[in-house]
Parts: structure tokens; sequence; C-alpha cells
């Protein structure tokens, strides 16, 4: 079945990670870059279509790697939580609260920019999770694929895939610069719920707090676990009715055509 | 989009195998250049690392366990072998902890970079208003979170 017939994508993935590790974490101010965020780039900008270095099947191949490397970053994220059950136990209340922050504060600063650009039902798609392929499923199974709310989605999903873990590294480690909130907050704010954003923003906030790294990774990674065993019920049936009713509040407010108003 | 739907189950393990055990010597390789490593300790801790990861992977196959999607099956085993005095934890996390987090993450984002060509095309047809909406939908889950979480801490005395 040709295992290594995809040899190419691996020593690209060799020679991109050695080169990200020497440039190695560089701080600009209050943005901190990690090698992470080059070795995405690099592989982006060495798989970009018209350069014709890696083919289509090949970036096929590169998703499926990603899925099966992931799992090597998640043992090490799952190893740091055992040794600091405690920690986790004593922060009960304040783990499960703030996942309340993860499931709604996609429509606290999603919904109104996208008012604000003039967004019609696509925003309902758009706003009310995070996106992820099982959040997409839920939009394609009510709405169908081509469906406003589908595209919104579909739109969201593209973007979150493209940019979202290099956005979150740079907004992560900007916020822990800041210094407003103390790094276990933080790293409970990095359990997305989607590995490569937890891992991108995790990796952020341990540049910024080298000296609390293992309460980081544990918290992040107790955060990541609940997000993403609980967050697709939480998006079917509360966040998703919820977002509904909102949206339908602002588009009569703003007095949208009505049929938009269901 | 992937070629997994495709493959048998036998054929996905072995590929998880083949796969994983690159992704391993790439992960020790890199987390060497931060100068505080030595090879032989890194790619120790790294097979380490990825035994588990295949362990839980073919947990995530068994029958009734594929419910839950093979992110927690792999995290719940590591959280479980880590946990002190559970026999071998000890030894696990003291070769697990020869890797930095972030060398495990740069290969991984390295694979997730080469994969993106293929979406360039589908995000050149988006409205340009999913963008800003999009930054915005990401950076609202990761502040509220923090922000609850922050005062929550603060009552519970945590911090």
């Amino acid at each position: 079945m040709g295992l290594l017939k995809n040899w190419k994508i691996h020593l690209l993935c060799l020679l991109i990670t050695l080169v990200a590790e020497g440039i190695g974490i560089q701080k600009f101010g209050i943005v901190v870059f990690l090698p992470l965020l080059y070795s995405l780039v690099i592989g982006l900008v060495i798989s970009i279509p018209k350069l014709k270095i890696v083919t289509e099947e090949q970036m096929v191949a590169a998703t499926d790697y990603l899925n099966i490397s992931i799992m090597i970053l998640m043992t090490k994220i799952g190893l740091g939580i055992g040794p600091n059950l405690h920690i986790i136990m004593n922060s009960g209340w304040a783990l499960i609260l703030q996942e309340l922050g993860h499931f709604f504060g996609t429509i606290v600063l999603g919904l109104p920019i996208a008012l604000l650009v003039g967004m019609r039902r696509e925003a309902v798609g758009a706003c009310y999770s995070i996106d992820r392929e099982a959040n997409v499923a839920i939009i394609i199974d009510r709405y169908g694929f081509h469906s406003p709310e589908g595209r919104g989605v579909m739109g969201m999903y593209i973007c979150g895939t493209l940019f979202g873990a290099m956005w979150i590294s740079v907004l992560a480690g900007m916020i822990a610069q800041l210094g407003w909130f103390h790094p276990i907050a933080l790293a409970m704010g990095a359990g997305i719920g989607s590995a490569s954003m937890m891992a991108a923003a995790t990796g952020s906030i341990v540049a910024v707090h080298p000296e609390f790294e293992r309460e980081i990774m544990a918290m992040a990674g107790a955060a990541n676990l609940l997000t993403s065993v609980v967050g697709v019920y939480f998006s079917l049936f509360v966040s998703l009715p919820i977002m509904e009713r909102l949206y339908g509040f602002c588009a009569r407010v703003l007095r949208h055509d009505s049929e938009e108003v269901r | 989009m992937s070629t997994e739907k495709t493959m048998t189950l036998q054929e996905k393990i072995i590929q998880f195998l083949v796969v994983v055990i690159i992704a391993a010597v790439i992960t020790a390789a890199g987390n060497i250049l931060d100068g505080k490593h030595a090879f032989g300790p890194s790619l120790v801790g790294c097979f380490v690392l990825a035994g588990i990861a295949f362990a839980g992977a073919v947990l995530s196959y068994l029958p009734g366990f594929k419910k839950l999607p093979m992110v927690f099956w792999v995290s719940i085993l590591g959280v479980i072998l880590s946990i002190p005095g559970v026999p071998g934890s000890d030894w696990i996390t003291k070769q697990a902890a020869e890797v930095t987090f972030l060398a495990t993450t740069t290969p991984v984002l390295a694979y997730a970079g080469l994969s993106l060509g293929k979406d360039l095309g589908a995000f050149k047809q988006l409205s340009w208003r999913i963008v800003p909406v999009a930054l915005a939908v990401a950076a609202g889950t990761f502040v509220c979170a923090a922000l609850v979480a922050q005062v929550v801490l603060h009552w519970e005395g945590v911090i």
C-alpha cells in the first residue's frame, strides 16, 4: 500500500521543524512568535498550489499525518494532568464555569462584528460555536449546505483551519504579556476544543510564563478535554437555540427584511 | 478531506504506527535545538509518547469506544498513566519530561501547514466579511473563558 510513498511530506516536515526550532522563540514588544507559527506559515507557503512542490494528494495525506502526529501532543498534555490532579480538583468550579465563556464567547464577540460588517443569517452559522467539524455537521444537518447558515459555518470552518492557530498563537501571547490574567486562567481559556488552536494558545502562554509550564499544560489539557466532550452537545442544545433567538431579536431591531426573521 | 474513509481498519492502524514513529523521530530532532536536551533521551521520551498515543488510537477503534473521539481516549490514557501511584507512571512521566511541550507542537503544525494549500481555493471564494468575524469568534472563546476562569479562580482562592 506504499506507506512511504509520501516520504516527501515527512522530509519537508523534518526540514521545516529544524528551521522553525532553529529560529526559536522571538519576542517583539508584546508579540510572541513561536516555532509552531513559523512551521505553519512555511508549510502553507510550500503548499501553495502554484508552486507545484506538493500535490493535492500529498496535501490530503498531510491532513492524515496531522491527525496522527497530534496524538503525540495530546499524550504529552494528558501526561501533564495526572501529577496535577489536585490543582484541577481545587479549581473545579472555575473549570466548569469557564466552559460557559468558551461556548458563549463566540457569540458575545462574533455576533456584533458580524452585524457590523453587514452579515445576515450567515452569522447564525458563523458565530454559534467555534465551528469545527462536529459543529459544521450540526448546521448542515439542520439548515442544509447551501443555506445562508451553511455558508456561514463553512466560511468560519475554512478560516479557522487556515489561520485559527496563527491568530490564537499571536493573540494569546499578547494577552499573556499584558498581564491582565493569571497564567492558570489563560490556560483554561486555551482549552478551545480544537487541538491545533489549543496547542498554539498553550504554547504562547508557556513561552510568556515558563515558570508555570506544568500548571498551564495541565489546566489547558483539562479544559480542552471538557470542551471537546461537552462542546458538541452544548452547541446543539443550548448555543444554537440561543443564537437563533438572539439573531431574530437583532434582525428585528436592525429592521432586516421580514423574511429573514424566522 | 481525508483518505481515512477508504482504508480498512488494519490499514489505518498500520498507517498510524508508521506515521507516529516518523513524527516521534522528527519531534526528537526538533527537541534538541533548544540546546538543553540530548538526542538519546529525547528520542526515548518521544517513543514513550508515541507508544501511549498508539495504544490510545487502537483503543479508540474498539467497538463501544468509537462513540468518543480518538483525542479523548489518547488524552485519558495519558492522564491515567501519569497519576502518581499507577504502576510505571514515575518512569513514563520522567521520560516524557525530556521532551518540551513546544517541541511536540512544531512538527504537528508543519503537517498542518503542508495540508493547507488545498484549502486556499475555497478561501478565495469567501466574502471578505467572514475574516473579521472569524477573528472575533476565535478571540471571543479564548478571552471570555479566561475572564470567567480569572473571576472564579479568585473566588476559589486558587490564585
